[in-house]
């Protein structure tokens, strides 16, 4: 079997092949045969070969540094320095809207504060200590109910107090009439007509002495109880 | 690369910050591109941006599945680089030669010499005024096989041609580089 031949015209088409490592293992054969001792070839394989060496190790060059803000701010928009954006915070500070908001903030802080118990003319740090401020606002809590619970029902005994007077005013006391009464045709103890038993009997009639002695010696209560029953 | 592609999702989302980040990671390789193709910064730096811009616009009809997004953004700036080209086919005759001194590069992170440094620097303007010698066509399959370093792949989806055309531009551009290179002096050390 004959060796590959390689021509000069080869050379020059296929002259990267070989650097780039990109001919069959027969082509690199007889390129290597030929080139080496050929006149034409061999200076141009070496220009080549050189060239592309020092292409490979030629450095990349630095791109500007402002080059990709310039992007950005073509892309994206331009971007607001730090002090643009502090004097955009300030201008929007200007606005009734963020007063208004602004002064709610502050009334809510000082009425959370003061619920809190937090004193503003002697102001402490521990006071702002969220254990304190939970303790303080669950005492206050406790003793708001405690006061407003003691309120309504001293409102519910005037209220009692008042309408028993007018009742009084109405119908005037009779201390005797103001004695629980026997039913006619009824004993004591006896709520159906019924004949009571002896020992029900017994009880029922020292239940009513017992009345009879504490209306001689308590005779206001009696008296408002007895106007009671009597109407 | 899936990085890439979930903050451009993110972007479709309204995402800023994502945009942010696709900007800060792709803004030195496309300018590159653009500095290495039009040989001038201020030309670069425009054209970048307007690189981005069109991207940002267009950012919907990207899809993961037709490449990377460094290969759709690659394609994009190719596109409007030779748009660039053309427009300004004029006005390069009348070209001052100031914007194409040697710049001096700054990855000093790769620990050479400064006596090295200078030549790098030296043949790195050299290259770039070379670069700028070459066809558009040329020149674009140099820049992204050599100084952009793509596969032969990356490079047809970028171009939108077929491979062997690829492989034809970047032998062809290298030998007409390198014979520009030695009429410049520059020979092989």
């Amino acid at each position: 079997m004959t060796p590959m031949n390689w021509t000069c015209e080869q050379t020059d088409e296929r002259l990267s092949d070989y650097l780039d490592n990109l001919l069959s293992a027969e082509e690199r054969a007889a390129f290597l045969r030929h080139v080496p001792s050929c006149a034409h070839c061999a200076p141009l394989f070496a220009d080549v070969s050189h060239l592309v060496n020092k292409l490979h190790s030629i450095a990349e060059v630095d791109a500007p540094p402002q080059l990709v803000y310039a992007i950005l701010d073509q892309t994206l928009g331009p971007r607001e320095s730090f002090w643009q954006r502090v004097q955009r915070t300030f201008r929007s500070m200007g606005t009734a809207r963020f007063v208004y908001g602004a002064a709610s903030l502050a009334v809510t802080c000082v009425v959370l504060l003061s619920a809190s118990g937090f004193s503003f003319r002697h102001p402490k740090m521990a006071d702002l200590h969220p254990v304190n401020i939970y303790r303080n606002a669950n005492s206050r809590a406790h003793v708001a109910y405690a006061r407003s619970t003691k309120f309504f029902s001293d409102l519910r005994v005037v209220n009692e107090i008042q309408s028993r007077l007018r009742e009084n005013e109405q119908a005037p006391i009779n201390q005797e009439d103001s004695l629980p009464q026997r039913a006619p045709g009824k004993e004591p103890g006896s709520t159906d007509g019924t004949k009571p038993g002896p020992r029900q009997q017994n009880r029922a009639d020292g239940l009513y002495r017992n009345l009879e002695v504490l209306a001689d010696e308590m005779p206001m209560t009696f008296s408002v109880l007895g106007g009671r029953n009597a109407r | 690369m899936e990085q890439d592609a979930q903050l451009v999702q993110q972007c479709l989302q309204g995402d800023g910050s994502a945009w942010e980040e696709l900007v800060r990671r792709h803004t030195r390789r496309i300018y590159n591109i653009c500095y290495r193709f039009t040989g001038n910064r201020t030309e670069s730096e425009d054209l970048s941006q307007e690189v981005f811009l069109r991207v940002y616009r267009t950012l919907a009809s990207y899809r993961s599945a037709h490449g990377g997004f460094a290969t759709w953004m690659t394609s994009v700036t190719r596109n409007l680089l030779i748009d660039h080209y053309r427009r300004t086919k004029r006005d390069r005759a009348t070209d001052s030669l100031e914007d194409k001194m040697p710049v001096v590069e700054n990855k000093e992170s790769a620990g050479r010499r400064p006596d090295e440094q200078a030549l790098l620097g030296e043949l790195s303007g050299q290259v770039q005024f070379g670069l700028t010698k070459l066809s558009p066509e040329l020149r674009e399959a140099v820049i992204l096989r050599d100084l952009q370093q793509l596969e032969y792949i990356e490079i047809q989806r970028v171009l939108g041609v077929p491979e062997g055309t690829v492989k034809s531009r970047i032998n062809r551009g290298r030998i007409e580089l390198a014979r520009i290179l030695q009429q410049m002096g520059v020979r092989p050390s």
